[in-house]
């Protein structure tokens, strides 16, 4: 009985050292170093870039390890948070849009305007609009690290077809332009919404989402409806196409490729992205031009160092290395990236004007008019107050509500926001 | 006095006591293999649900600010619920995606006892209707999207060929049929794991029911109803509570394909919770939401198991 | 392959087989018909957004699976996802099986377990994140392989799968083995498991997909590029400034591959057999 008991255990102990030993592999070691971690808003394609800066700042900075993690664009802000409820936030954190701002306003990134006042060769390389896009509350938080802004990219084919000499100058050109256009699975207008992108169409008219003080809507005017009746009736008519209020980023840059649309109303990556899906696009064929009024919603990344860092300084040295100029040109040779630092950005559309001059054209846009942002407002609950008017901009140009009732609700909703 | 205590009787109340403690030893250690065997798991939902759980309730009582710290504050999120629009229309879409769950578990239920028949190939159509539950929710829904579209989609393109509609239909712009839409997505991706939990019930149910009941004369459709429903009832209970967790399973689809637009009416609770959360920074809503939505989705699971038996709808053990 | 005979105990035995071809033709066509597409734009990498849409693959090539293995470095997220994977599989047929064996006889407070069990069900995972960080943190497994399989080590739905066949097993068979004497655990891994092959299978598959594909939790609990999972890569294919259609796709059907031919692989436990019925006769 005894030996049967014991051979018995044999087996069950020899599995359970085996799976003992699995786990014992499983465990990793980590390092004694400093740790510097930046954290980037998707932008693994430009990985070598990235890891070259990590190798030359190990030579200037041989104590410390950077741990570079990128994410995608939706899950940083999940990553983000939970790094900071855990109490290790990302060192470096790269942010799109506007939820640096809440980050700002909670106390969650660093003040760097002291950096700034005492390196001012570092606050000189930027170009002065985009550097002011990341300043709250006369703080500035974080450098410009990509920069872009919306513009009109349009189908000169289609233009000739409908009997359009140029790209609208007006407000009532473009949307007519557009209704001209649509016929069959054609259509004269589509634009990325996310980020307030298509804000444009409304500012061109005159239209302001809130009041200079930030407390209250104030886009419930007579000419805000008119606008946004305007766009319904154009979406009805198949002017707009209607991916542009649900879609997000695939479908306009695939409808746009696909030649059936007439305008797209994106920023300049989308350039870069359409090439490769569309064989049609060459200089005769695509048009570049600026929206009506030159008003544009910029598509902006900044580089920032989280409150909660231990290594604050090594930080700094690292945005200081990486924005400065040779390894902005590191980025911009290897993606035709606008990075902000003005001393790059002239050199790389001075190469593309020679190499690439329909890319020239389009990054030239990107640099120009940058007096005439908007789309951005120093907003910590701009997620919240998109968020209150978005949907009722969808019922309006959806047809499910009158664009006067849409921006009735609307208002309400946003006044509720900005009122907490 | 002990007048029953006769020589007779000792050794059998000597026997019968023995006997009951050897029962209640062996009670005891079988009670305790059953805790030992029930750790390993226990331990693994202590952790990872039941703890994060009770983290959500408790932060639904608290205002909390992700550099700031937190606060009780009662009930003022179930407040803000109670007079939130999204929360409602979320709420009503989470239960249209309950309620049409029979449907794919019917289908699902067909499917299944049609590749589980001795016909030729059935590996090969079970291969295939698996196929689209493992495959990447942004290529399933980037590709339904297309599909789905006004003007260039697959099923415009179909239905005005055959000459079934006029007008373009748009599906994922239009506030009425975008939940059907989605549903329908949701039921092709998903109709593998029924198949799969479907197929592994079937395989329990014993043949020689099916021969004994062929050989009483029984027709093909009363050996279904008498004999693989109701030996399907555990497979078939699993079915209804995977049913229920499409609601919360079905993120990723929903995200992908609508972000629960056009004007929330894709919205479900799930997504709402993860917007809250992670979009609009309000983590203490979101818990908030999260144990309104376990309670609802806990209900209606507890109602489907009474009904069912109480067991998980398992079956009467034979013999 | 030869075609089994129709038996006697097979209710479908004596009617036509055409009726069930027609139908499943039909049925596979609908379930094929996204699959279709998906393999068909990784292979060209065509815009799907062009009208009429084309049925026929223009131009196809296979260059985009050779991106995918560039782009990212696929060899380590494939190894990463494997053992990952290995471990939950493992952990998942053991521990499962266990759980249910203990569910399947009858305690004081069973019940309770089932409905705790249920209710653990309904908790979506993404309302998990934060918390399990935390504790994962605690027990000190962040960016680890055992810290990346943990939350998967055991599923209810498994659970039940099991319990669902242990539940179809004669109570004579198991009292018989009493008697001669066997523990619990050389019943539960003697007469149980073996006659639960269907159930190992689906737990295996399962285990599998989940864990293979899960994406939230590698991207919350990984800090380091080198310990992330094959699905964690997708980041690279749905890059803004350049044009990834074909590899993104050909990606997505890359992750795929694994899962269907596990699936392949153990489909004859679920073939019924004429086995089936005797021993659990």
């Amino acid at each position: 009985m005894k030996i049967t008991h014991w051979t018995r255990w044999v087996g069950t102990s020899r599995t359970i050292a085996s799976i003992c030993l699995l786990f014992a592999l499983s465990f990793s070691a980590w390092g004694e170093q400093k740790k510097l971690t930046l954290l980037t808003w998707n932008i693994s394609n430009q990985g070598k870039v990235v890891q070259e800066w990590i190798d030359d700042f190990k030579r200037v900075r041989p104590d410390v390890d950077v741990n570079w993690i990128d994410k995608k664009g939706t899950e940083v802000a999940a990553y983000y948070q939970t790094q900071i409820i855990a109490g290790t936030p990302p060192d470096i954190v790269d942010l799109q849009g506007a939820i640096w701002l809440e980050y700002a306003a909670q106390g969650g990134l660093l003040d760097i305007t002291p950096y700034l006042a005492k390196n001012p060769d570092v606050r000189r390389r930027f170009e002065p609009d985009y550097l002011a896009a990341w300043v709250y509350q006369g703080k500035n938080y974080m450098l410009p690290f990509y920069v872009a802004k919306t513009l009109l990219f349009y189908n000169k084919t289609m233009f000739k077809a409908a009997g359009i000499a140029g790209p609208p100058e007006t407000f009532e050109q473009l949307v007519d332009d557009a209704s001209k256009m649509s016929k069959g699975d054609k259509t004269g207008l589509v634009t990325l919404n996310f980020d307030w992108l298509y804000w444009p169409l409304f500012k061109m008219n005159g239209v302001e989402l809130l009041t200079p003080d930030l407390k209250k809507a104030a886009f419930n005017t007579p000419k805000g409806v008119s606008v946004l009746d305007a766009l319904a009736k154009a979406t009805a008519n198949g002017g707009i196409n209607k991916i542009s209020w649900t879609g997000r980023w695939v479908e306009p840059i695939g409808a746009f490729s696909a030649g059936n649309v007439g305008m797209f109303i994106a920023h300049s990556p989308a350039f870069f992205n359409m090439r490769g899906l569309a064989p049609w696009l060459n200089a005769d064929t695509l048009g570049i031009a600026d929206l009506p009024g030159g008003w544009a919603t910029p598509s902006l990344h900044g580089l920032g160092i989280s409150k909660g860092s231990p290594n604050a300084d090594i930080a700094w040295q690292f945005l200081a290395m990486v924005t400065s100029d040779k390894y902005t040109r590191k980025l911009s040779d290897f993606a035709y990236f606008l990075t902000g630092n003005a001393a790059t950005d002239r050199e790389l559309l001075e190469r593309l004007r020679k190499e690439d001059p329909l890319a020239a054209r389009v990054l030239q846009t990107q640099l120009e008019q940058t007096d005439k942002l908007t789309g951005n407002w120093s907003l910590p609950s701009d997620a919240r107050v998109k968020e209150a008017f978005y949907p009722e901009i969808q019922n309006a140009v959806l047809g499910r509500k009158s664009a006067a009732e849409a921006l009735k609700d609307a208002e309400t909703k946003v006044d509720r926001v900005l009122a907490r | 006095m002990a007048i029953g205590l006769t020589r007779a009787t000792l050794p059998q109340t000597a026997a019968v006591d023995l006997r009951t403690y050897a029962r209640g030893a062996k009670r005891r250690r079988e009670l305790l293999l059953v805790w030992v065997f029930l750790l390993p798991s226990l331990t693994v939902f202590f952790l990872y649900r039941i703890l994060p759980l009770l983290w959500n309730v408790a932060l639904s009582f608290q205002q909390f600010s992700l550099f700031r710290g937190t606060r009780w504050i009662g009930l003022e999120h179930y407040v803000e619920m109670w007079q939130d629009d999204v929360f409602w229309t979320s709420l009503w879409n989470t239960l249209i995606f309950l309620l049409s769950a029979p449907v794919g578990i019917l289908l699902a239920l067909a499917v299944s006892l049609m590749v589980n028949a001795d016909i030729r190939g059935r590996n090969v159509y079970r291969t295939i209707v698996f196929l689209s539950y493992p495959l990447m929710t942004v290529a399933v829904g980037i590709i339904w999207r297309w599909m789905y579209d006004e003007k260039v989609g697959l099923f415009n393109f179909v239905l005005r060929k055959l000459g079934l509609i006029d007008a373009p239909l748009a599906f994922l712009q239009s506030f009425e049929l975008v939940l059907p839409s989605v549903l329908l997505a949701n039921i092709w991706q998903i109709l593998g794991f029924y198949m799969i939990v479907l197929l592994a019930g079937l395989q329990n149910i014993p043949q020689n029911l099916y021969e004994a009941a062929s050989i009483d004369g029984a027709s093909r459709w009363q050996q279904f109803v008498k004999i693989t429903l109701p030996m399907l009832r555990p497979a078939l209970f699993l079915a209804f509570v995977i049913g229920i967790m499409t609601s919360i399973t079905s993120f990723d689809l929903v995200y992908v394909m609508t972000q629960g637009g056009p004007s929330h009416s894709s919205e479900l609770l799930v997504t709402y919770i993860y917007k809250a959360a992670f979009e609009l920074s309000k983590l203490d809503y979101a818990a908030a939401l999260t144990v309104v939505q376990f309670l609802l989705l806990v209900t209606l699971t507890w109602i489907g198991n009474r009904m069912s038996g109480g067991d998980a709808g398992a079956v009467e053990r034979e013999g | 392959m030869n075609r089994p005979k129709p038996s006697r105990s097979d209710p479908m035995h004596r009617y036509p087989r055409w009726p069930l071809h027609v139908m499943l033709v039909a049925i596979s066509f609908a379930m094929l018909l996204p699959f279709y597409w998906v393999l068909k734009t990784s292979l060209t990498g065509e815009n799907i957004f062009v009208y009429p849409p084309s049925i026929l693959p223009h131009h196809a090539q296979p260059f985009y699976y050779v991106d995918v293995w560039y782009f990212i470095p696929f060899a380590r997220f494939l190894l990463n996802s494997v053992i990952v994977s290995v471990l939950a599989i493992v952990a998942n047929v053991v521990f499962n099986a266990m759980a249910a064996f203990a569910l399947s006889k009858s305690f004081p407070g069973r019940g309770w377990i089932i409905t705790l069990l249920l209710s653990c069900m309904m908790i979506p995972f993404q309302t998990t994140i934060v918390p399990a960080y935390l504790i994962t943190g605690k027990l000190g497994l962040l960016n680890s392989y055992l810290g990346l399989a943990l939350p998967t080590f055991s599923t209810i739905v498994c659970i039940f799968v099991y319990k669902a066949s242990f539940d179809a097993i004669p109570r004579s068979l198991i009292d018989a083995a009493r008697i001669d004497g066997l523990s619990e655990l050389r019943i539960l891994m003697r007469i149980m498991l073996p006659l639960s092959t269907s159930a190992i299978a689906t737990n295996v598959i399962l285990a599998f997909i989940w864990s293979w594909n899960n994406f939230l939790w590698p991207l919350i609990v990984v800090r380091d590029q080198a310990m992330q999972t094959l699905p964690l890569g997708l980041s690279r294919f749905l890059s803004d400034h350049e044009n990834t259609t074909g590899a993104l796709y050909a990606f997505c059907i890359m992750v795929l591959a694994p899962g269907i031919a596990l699936f392949l692989m153990a489909q004859k436990q679920f073939i019924r057999g004429l086995t089936s019925g005797a021993t659990k006769g």
